[in-house]
């Protein structure tokens, strides 16, 4: 499990002079701050922040990190989403994991209802790449403004360039700040303007900070420097008369009774070694304080109540695979937390739905789908934390990515697929078999095993905890150590927003 | 005995008087000036009577309002306390022609002894030895006399019109010096001067006596350690003196007050050389600021004897009955900043608070404005104990554990003096200490390595606004909680009373609610000229912070281990405002602190290239050129728009790079009229 997390370790530490230190030197000789310097100065003396998706485009060929950082900080006592781009990676132009990590970053931002401060400058999209970006891009300008319609603050400080597209992104913001001398803003920047209309025109003039204060009103404040511009960021910030819509925390916070620093040896590095669910809980809610929901019925999924940083939440963890009974006990169970209106922990380590004739008997179909009907129905908020395995429509019965979960955060050794790569490799094999044996071909034995452990290996490494985070599916590697901090700051950032449960469901079937 | 006393004073002096006045049931009025209107020796008397005025001369100097307040309140005394009417014959002369009893001697006595020169011959009257002493005004021959010459204030004390005169070169301009200093500072121009023992020790006997003929001679005292002739640590017993000099000093200052006839308390200064060769200096008659050792070493009241003297009482002990127990020493905390080279200190008193071991005189008070129209006393602390060492080591502590915010001060300087060998040995001990170790005034309060601790426990347990601010921090997760760490939480602390910001940088390895990490300690390293990082070269210490349980809510109590030593650290905020400096206390060192800012708001009103046109207009006068330096506010330009006059102003000090327009030209609104180059300064911001 060490092994793992150094892995994450090493990656992570890559991230912020992934740019390489010949530009992050030219960045700095420019008097400019980094982008995660940038945050560090804008947030609250003592905040905490949760950096989310690090290392999207892990294992894509783009840079780890995906050219943008992105998390929840607190600024002038204000829970926040703030992204910001990294200039020292090809000049902060956007990649097409650029785009799927901001439109997390909104999605993010709009459903927990957090303000949005982006630190902004960027060369627009990378050009050569334009395919994987141009169309699916545009998005980003219209979840600007739908989150203004919603009432969502946004506000973007312009540190340096935003050309062409990327000018919609203060344009498209309530409140902007730019950077004297150094923020520009232009839809066609001077050679494109010399193309088009063979108007020979310097950047100031075009689009610089200066004529965006004073002439086209682009720009509200003009600051004089990086420091200043995230001294008005807080500054208004602290006017936005902000409250949050949820309940506070209403509950003790006292640390659990066991050491969370013991969470890193609870989980099994090799997801096929089980482990008790509660050992989780106990070294991460609230006094290690957990009541259980019917501890004696479908107890390969446990559910109870007990709360995480004086934040109540309703638990569901998995103890093995699904039967009909943990279905429709997961069913009941969400349906209670959300007549409470309170958020629901999902704590991932399932490997499916129970098989075979039995189970389709009786009625494993039937019931699954309960749990999925109450799943996707559901309205309080749900988090998802991957302890373990998330395998097939068990991860769609424990809300997985699918289901539009606030929140999903991996431990390393998480594993998630359809199936497991051996079974799902044995699978192949027997079909293959079948075809070979009705078509009346002999096997290659030495060519279909060769052909199963490749499989094998391509699903292995298609499901890693990297794999799944490099695309996004979650919204970071935590170490389990942090897992409370992490759940914290992440519960503490939907109950920004309104906590309403449902009060009605697709029909049952019974 | 009093029924209503009216002290005319301030500070301490005031405070300390209305304190015994109070305990023997006397009403207390107090006089006080326009910046001292809310002083703390306005709030510890009964009421106060406003003199008016800033200055001494135009306030506690003026005997005439201070005695129709005395008058109008109905007073039936008046205790000057020292300093300022305290030693001013005409003053107790009008006192007592008001019908008010006058604590101090009577007015001959005072004009007598008061005169310095009068004194000397009073002194050899009366048997005292004495040297050479000549009065001298502004124009005067340079005396014959042995260089260098003392030339101090006939009517002064404190240091206040003192000179030393190197050479006959100097002399005349010295004497031109100290004779406005003193005419300013005590009404009267008087000088004389004497030749200066530079090396001699300063030896005090006091006395008091009563209508009825009993001189009490209590104890003597040392001015141990001056700085250019002030006062700074005096103590009593005067140490290492021996038993046949001491006796002589006794029976100077007896001899003295009786030939006189000296009524109330009085203090005969002696210089005593190095071979017991004793010379009489003066006499001062009223009481001293360094009072307090004598009390502390007499188990007396010296102010309740004052008043019982003047009200004409009979001394209620005799000269058997006087014991000394102990040593005692005071030290003057001065608003003089050492590091500063001994700048008068300046500032608003954030926080005040003495030990409880130990005697503080003060006037301070939480908001009390330490301006330029007074002397820089601050506070006296004063230790007693069993022996020379270790009240010195008492006083010393005590020193480092007095809680004073929002003004430099010489408290450093005081305990590194208290604890120098040089001071410790009463035969090494020089009068000119401060003078010869200049490291002294170098020094700061504790070690680097308490105040790192103190620091790391800033840095971590006042990360959050102050004590009812709240945090801004979410619940349950730890203070800067990162999953992608690229630097330290930083922050930067400034001493309260002045002195360098200090960088502090926090790195967290631990996931827990206590603090477990890296704490770097130093300047952060700037970016170089090729955009790399400078050497970073702070101090890097491995530290644990364990929170444990404080006496009260509004402290942070935490053990503080850095390099594997542990301290116990206190954090508290001294007051609720956002900005109220942050006291930090190890047992023995208590430090103020302020976060500095961490953004400076830019000067002026509009940040840019320099002021633009509001309206579009024709342009009716330039009064700048390219290159002038203008000052926030100054007009630029006329601008005739919409048939009104516009002064285009500027925004903050600048120069002037370019002046884009000329008289009659035509501008638009936003048109750019002037550059500016800004000057490069800024407000703060909380």
């Amino acid at each position: 499990m060490q092994a793992l997390w150094d892995e994450v370790a090493t990656e992570l530490a890559s991230v912020p002079g992934i740019g390489g230190q010949r530009y992050v030197d030219r960045h700095r000789r420019r008097g400019k701050l980094l982008v995660r310097e940038r945050i560090e100065r804008l947030l609250d003396p003592g905040s905490p922040f949760l950096e989310l998706s690090p290392l999207a485009a892990w294992g894509t060929g783009d840079p780890v990190g995906a050219g943008v950082a992105m998390g929840i900080g607190v600024v002038e006592g204000v829970e926040c989403a703030i992204t910001g781009s990294d200039m020292t990676y090809r000049g902060g132009s956007a990649n097409p994991s650029t785009v799927t990590k901001s439109e997390r970053f909104y999605e993010i931002a709009r459903q927990n209802r957090l303000p949005v401060i982006n630190l902004n400058e960027s060369a627009g999209a990378d050009l050569p790449r334009q395919a994987d970006i141009f169309v699916r891009g545009g998005a980003q300008f219209k979840h600007l403004t739908q989150l203004s319609q919603a009432g969502i603050p946004t506000i973007t400080v312009a540190f340096g360039p935003n050309t062409a597209g990327g000018a919609y992104v203060p344009g498209m913001s309530d409140y902007t700040v730019f950077v004297a001398g150094r923020g520009t803003a232009y839809l066609g920047g001077p050679p494109l303007v010399k193309m088009a209309i063979d108007e020979i025109v310097d950047e100031e003039t075009l689009g610089g900070a200066e004529m965006h204060a004073r002439t086209s009103g682009l720009a509200d404040h003009l600051a004089v420097d990086e420091d200043d511009a995230l001294r008005i960021t807080r500054q208004i910030v602290a006017h936005l008369n902000w409250s949050k819509r949820g309940p506070g925390p209403s509950l003790p916070a006292d640390p659990p009774l066991h050491d969370p620093a013991e969470l890193l040896g609870c989980a099994s590095a090799d997801v096929r070694i089980p482990f008790d669910i509660r050992e989780v809980l106990a070294r991460t809610l609230d006094g290690s304080r957990f009541e259980e929901f019917k501890p004696l019925y479908g107890d390969k999924l446990v559910c109870g109540w007990g709360s995480l940083c004086g934040f109540p939440v309703g638990i569901l963890g998995n103890n093995g695979i699904l039967f009909s009974e943990e279905a429709s006990k997961g069913a009941q169970f969400i349906q209670l937390a959300n007549r409470a209106e309170i958020p629901l922990l999902f704590l991932h380590n399932i490997t499916g739905f129970m098989v075979g004739s039995k189970a389709e008997q009786g009625g494993i179909i039937r019931n699954g789908a309960k749990l999925i009907n109450a799943v996707s129905n559901s309205t309080v908020p749900h988090l998802d934390l991957m302890v373990g395995a998330s395998y097939g429509a068990g991860n769609y019965g424990m809300s997985g990515k699918a289901y539009d979960p606030r929140f999903i955060f991996s431990w390393p050794n998480h594993r998630i697929a359809v199936m497991g790569p051996k079974q799902l490799a044995g699978v192949m094999e027997i079909i293959a078999r079948n075809a070979a044996a009705g078509r009346g071909i002999e096997v290659d034995e030495e060519a279909l095993a060769g052909q199963t452990a490749a499989l094998e290996g391509q699903i292995e490494t298609e499901s890693t905890a990297l794999f799944a985070t490099g695309r996004v599916w979650d919204d970071g590697i935590i170490h389990p150590a942090d897992t409370r901090s992490v759940l914290g700051i992440a519960l503490s950032a939907v109950h920004s927003g309104e906590i309403v449960g449902a009060d009605s469901y697709g029909v049952w079937r019974h | 005995m009093f029924e209503r006393l009216l002290i005319a004073n301030r500070g301490e002096i005031a405070c300390r008087v209305a304190a015994t006045a109070r305990r023997l049931g006397i009403e207390t009025v107090g006089v006080h000036s326009d910046p001292d209107r809310n002083a703390r020796h306005v709030t510890v008397v009964d009421r106060s009577v406003a003199l008016g005025g800033a200055s001494p001369a135009t306030s506690y100097l003026r005997g005439d309002a201070v005695i129709e307040a005395a008058l109008a309140t109905g007073c039936d005394a008046v205790h000057p306390g020292y300093g300022f009417l305290s030693e001013n014959a005409d003053f107790a002369q009008a006192v007592l022609d008001a019908g008010l009893a006058w604590v101090g001697p009577t007015p001959d006595q005072i004009r007598l002894l008061g005169d310095k020169v009068a004194a000397k011959a009073a002194a050899e009257a009366a048997g005292v030895a004495s040297t050479a002493s000549i009065v001298v005004e502004p124009g005067d021959d340079v005396p014959d006399l042995p260089f260098p010459l003392l030339i101090k204030a006939a009517a002064g004390g404190g240091g206040r019109g003192m000179r030393v005169v190197e050479s006959p070169d100097d002399f005349a301009d010295a004497v031109a010096s100290a004779t406005r200093e003193a005419a300013a500072a005590f009404g009267d121009g008087t000088v004389f001067c004497e030749p200066f023992l530079a090396r001699g020790r300063h030896v005090e006997v006091q006395v008091l006596g009563d209508h009825h003929g009993t001189v009490l001679v209590l104890g003597d005292r040392d001015c141990s350690v001056q700085r250019r002739n002030q006062k700074v640590i005096e103590e009593a017993p005067a140490p290492g003196l021996a038993n046949a000099v001491r006796s002589e000093l006794h029976r100077s200052a007896r001899a003295l007050a009786e030939h006189v006839g000296y009524r109330n308390a009085g203090t005969v200064e002696f210089l005593v050389g190095a071979d017991g060769t004793i010379a009489f200096l003066e006499v001062n008659t009223r009481l001293q600021v360094e009072h307090p050792v004598t009390e502390a070493v007499t188990g007396l009241d010296l102010v309740e004897l004052q008043l019982r003297v003047a009200a004409g009482e009979a001394l209620p002990l005799g000269q058997d009955d006087v014991r000394l127990d102990g040593h005692a020493i005071e030290a003057r905390v001065v608003a003089e900043d050492p590091s500063e080279g001994w700048l008068p200190q300046t500032g608003t008193v954030r926080a005040f608070h003495g030990p409880e071991a130990v005697r503080v005189d003060h006037g301070l008070a939480e908001g009390t404005v330490i301006g330029t129209d007074y002397d820089s006393l601050l506070a006296k602390v004063i230790a007693h104990a069993d022996d020379r060492t270790t009240a010195a080591r008492r006083l010393a502590s005590a020193l480092e554990t007095t809680i004073l915010a929002g003004v430099g001060d010489n408290r450093g300087q005081l305990a590194a003096t208290l604890r120098h060998p040089a001071f410790l040995d009463p035969e090494a001990l020089s009068t000119a200490l401060l003078d010869d170790a200049p490291e002294l005034g170098e020094a700061s309060l504790g070690d680097a390595d308490e105040t790192v601790a103190h620091l790391v426990a800033l840095a971590i347990l006042g990360r959050r606004n102050g004590a009812t601010h709240g945090s801004s921090a979410i619940a349950g997760v730890p203070d800067g909680w990162r999953n992608l760490r690229t630097q330290g939480e930083r922050s930067t602390w400034q001493p309260s009373g002045g002195g360098d910001p200090i960088d502090v940088e926090l790195t967290a390895d631990s996931r827990g609610g206590n603090f477990q990490g890296e704490v770097l300690v130093g300047p952060v390293p700037g970016v170089t000229e090729d955009g790399t990082l400078a050497a970073d070269e702070r101090r890097r210490l491995t530290t644990r912070l364990s929170v444990t349980a404080a006496d009260d809510p509004s402290t942070h109590a935490a053990l503080v281990e850095l390099d594997g030593v542990a301290r116990r650290v206190e954090v508290r905020w001294s007051s609720d405002g956002r900005d109220a400096p942050i006291i930090v206390a190890t047992p023995r060192l208590v430090t103020s602190w302020q976060r500095t800012p961490r953004f400076v708001a830019p000067t002026g009103g509009s940040v840019g290239a320099g002021p633009v046109s509001p309206l579009p207009g024709t342009v009716l006068a330039v009064h700048a050129s390219a290159g002038d330096s203008v000052e926030a506010d100054d007009v630029l330009v006329v601008v005739e728009a919409m048939k009104m006059e516009h002064s285009i102003r500027a925004g903050a000090a600048a120069t002037v790079s370019e002046v884009r327009v000329a008289p009659g030209d035509r501008v638009d609104a936003g048109d750019l009229l002037v550059s500016l180059d800004v000057a490069d300064e800024g407000d703060r911001e909380s």
